[in-house]
């Protein structure tokens, strides 16, 4: 019996990069994050080697979550092919070996920046949101240490309050992206600067979503058949974005949301946001075999 | 038409990537130990901000990173947190440093003496533009003193302390393996004393400069006086597993106390890797002033602690370069809508306006 025998051969780093300790921890982060629905449960959040604020948080559940076994999809703003989410992939793939797809129906794990795919997401599927503020409270608070005592005694009033505001000086709630809602009735959370369009898919959904902000070092959970509810009044319905009547240049698909592309001429083009999701309607529209999931938008409403 | 393909991203960041390095050149060893022994100075203040001592990965970060401080640390810290935490090494207290250079303001003279030690602070900052028309730079030879000074000195707040100038607190004991560690737990407020210290320790140099300048210009109540300021070796001692304590070698350290001199004397003190006295005579006189009610917001412990961590900070900065065109997209909807609504109520109310009148016609009629 020789020491070298007792112990692994040297690595650069461990498997997903992340040491045992670290994913024990976030572990059990998870875990109470799930348990309490919507509550930002502060966890340590190691360095890993991108940028803070980079997607650092979501990089971090994903790394615990991987096994060799996973198939992992990363996007960044609605695209798989957009410079950091090919980043981010890259490094999954280079310290996990996992399998890399592009394909939300294929995917175990969903890394996003700011954007829910179209098709619905299934109960084995995990969705990780990155989140640059995870704080619903920042706008009327600051300082965190205060707006997580709001937080426990559900002192939501003056988030209420600068919604009506919007409304009394512009005639409709302004808020676009990060839309506070309420989650299992309890907690207020920011689901993540996603469009106004995707807060309907977290609720009941049957997927977990994770939500992890890396540089300000908390992360919070909608686990499946949850209520997610935007922040509205009785009399002012929610409204997603305008995009219900517009139309994709390249897929010729309509009723999802779009990136708008300027033109010259002063007019606008638009582009599913989903990128694969287009890429997947015009390789249908061409004739081949392309299995298009149940999406959660139907001709343009959500169901 | 096919969207593009993914591999157009892939390669454009590979690409630039490279471009980045090939600017750069080949990196040898010999341009490692260039930096490392060239710029010990900016090696302190990586190494610092890293919350790793280790010149040789400093200069290898720095070599890198080309410079960028920041990217440096980043390295550093991405490299640091994947290192297993071995053991916790012995407390060193102020008499066991090795002073190389150690300075009060409070008094002319001190217990063990004021020691200038290495320092600019007297030099003339002129340019020896010589050296760029091929001729050295030697500086003259340092001529020893009669007597060195001592290695170790006494602690001037022990000495303020015993006079019953400055409240003494217990030492509170603790388990090595309890001690809270920064970079394996979350940073929550009310801070610990010992997060607040780590925190600071690993704080951006130029951040805390500019928040403790502040707080010293006049934006909080403290005026502080510089205690003492310490640049020493101190040695890293560690329990082997069967008792015996050994030294395992030496890092550079700075520290600082600085007091006030409001109703009582009181301290606010900074320690950190390398020597780097802007940082923790900045990072001290944050400490003092955060400990005071209702403190300044440039002196609120969070707002200090949160905004002085380098690679967040930075990080966040840089992040703005990312798209954006989905948060874009769902603001730019709000804000037409706005913009129709306006107009729709504008031009029913001349709908309106115009009915009004007509009907006053006809009633004239």
């Amino acid at each position: 019996m020789t020491l070298q025998k007792l112990t692994r051969p040297w690595t650069a780093f461990n498997y997903g990069f992340l040491d045992e300790s670290a994913k024990r921890e976030l572990r059990r982060r998870i875990l109470k994050a799930i348990a309490v629905p919507g509550y930002q449960v502060p966890y340590a959040s190691r360095e890993v080697p991108i940028a803070r604020g980079w997607g650092t948080g979501g990089l971090q559940v994903t790394l615990t979550l991987l096994k060799p076994t996973s198939v992992v999809k990363v996007i960044d703003q609605g695209a798989d092919d957009s410079v950091n989410a090919s980043s981010i992939r890259k490094f999954v793939g280079r310290v996990g070996g996992a399998v890399e797809t592009e394909d939300t129906m294929e995917a175990t794990i969903i890394q996003s920046r700011h954007r829910i795919p179209e098709e619905k997401l299934r109960e084995d599927q995990i969705l990780v949101l990155q989140v640059p503020n995870p704080e619903p409270l920042r706008p009327v608070q600051p300082d965190m240490s205060v707006a997580r005592e709001m937080h426990g005694d559900a002192d939501y009033g003056q988030l209420w309050l600068i919604l009506y505001e919007q409304l009394v000086k512009a005639g409709r709630i302004m808020q676009g992206s990060s839309y506070p809602s309420m989650v299992n009735g309890r907690h207020v959370m920011t689901p993540s600067p996603i469009p106004r369009w995707d807060v309907p898919k977290l609720n009941q959904a049957d997927h977990l979503t994770i939500l992890s902000a890396g540089r300000e070092k908390r992360i919070f959970a909608v686990p499946p058949y949850t209520s997610v509810e935007p922040l509205v009044f009785d009399d002012v319905p929610y409204r997603v974005e305008d995009h219900q009547d517009k139309t994709c240049y390249r897929s010729d698909v309509s009723g999802f949301f779009m990136n708008e592309l300027p033109q010259d001429d002063g007019s606008s083009l638009y582009e599913l946001s989903d990128s694969h999701f287009g890429v997947k309607n015009i390789q249908k529209s061409e004739g081949e075999a392309i299995e298009i999931g149940e999406t959660w938008y139907k001709n343009g409403r959500v169901k | 038409m096919a969207y593009v393909a993914t591999r157009g991203g892939e390669r454009a960041i590979e690409q630039a990537e490279r471009l980045f390095r090939d600017d750069l050149g080949t990196i040898t060893r010999e341009r490692i130990e260039a930096v490392r022994n060239g710029l010990p100075y900016l090696i302190d203040r990586v190494m610092g901000e890293a919350s790793l001592y280790e010149p040789d990965l400093a200069a290898l970060a720095l070599a890198q990173a080309g410079g960028d401080l920041y990217e440096a640390v980043l390295l550093l810290r991405a490299y640091r947190t994947t290192q297993p935490r071995l053991t916790v090494a012995e407390p060193v207290a102020q008499t066991d440093l090795f002073t190389v250079r150690r300075i009060s303001a409070a008094f002319k003279d001190i217990p063990g003496g004021q020691i200038l030690g290495p320092t600019l602070d007297y030099s003339h900052r002129l340019l020896q533009v010589g050296v760029l028309k091929g001729e050295s730079y030697t500086p003259d030879p340092v001529i020893p003193a009669a007597e060195p000074a001592p290695a170790v000195q006494p602690s001037l707040a022990t000495w303020q302390k015993a006079q019953g100038l400055i409240k003494d607190y217990p030492a509170e004991t603790v388990a090595p393996d309890d001690i809270p560690d920064l970079t394996r737990e979350p940073l929550l407020f009310p801070a610990s004393r010992a997060h607040k210290l780590q925190s600071l320790a690993r704080a951006d140099t130029g951040g805390t400069l500019a928040l403790g300048y502040s707080t010293m210009r006049g934006y909080g109540s403290v005026h502080p006086t510089v205690n003492e300021l310490r640049l020493a070796e101190a040695p890293v001692r560690m329990r082997h597993p069967c008792g015996t304590i050994f030294s395992a070698g030496r890092v550079r350290v700075s520290q600082t106390e600085v007091v006030s001199k409001a109703m009582e004397l009181e301290l606010g003190f900074s320690a950190t890797f390398g020597w780097n006295e802007v940082k923790v005579i900045a990072a001290a006189t944050l400490d003092l002033a955060s400990n005071q009610p209702n403190p300044h917001p440039a002196s609120n412990e969070e707002f200090v602690l949160y905004h002085t961590e380098p690679v967040e900070s930075s990080g966040f900065c840089i992040h703005f370069k990312l798209p954006h065109y989905v948060t874009f997209q769902s603001s730019l909807d709000a804000l037409r809508r706005v913009k129709t609504d306006r107009e729709e109520a504008t031009a029913g109310k001349i709908v309106a306006e115009a009915e009004d009148q007509s009907e006053e016609e006809e009633v004239a009629l």
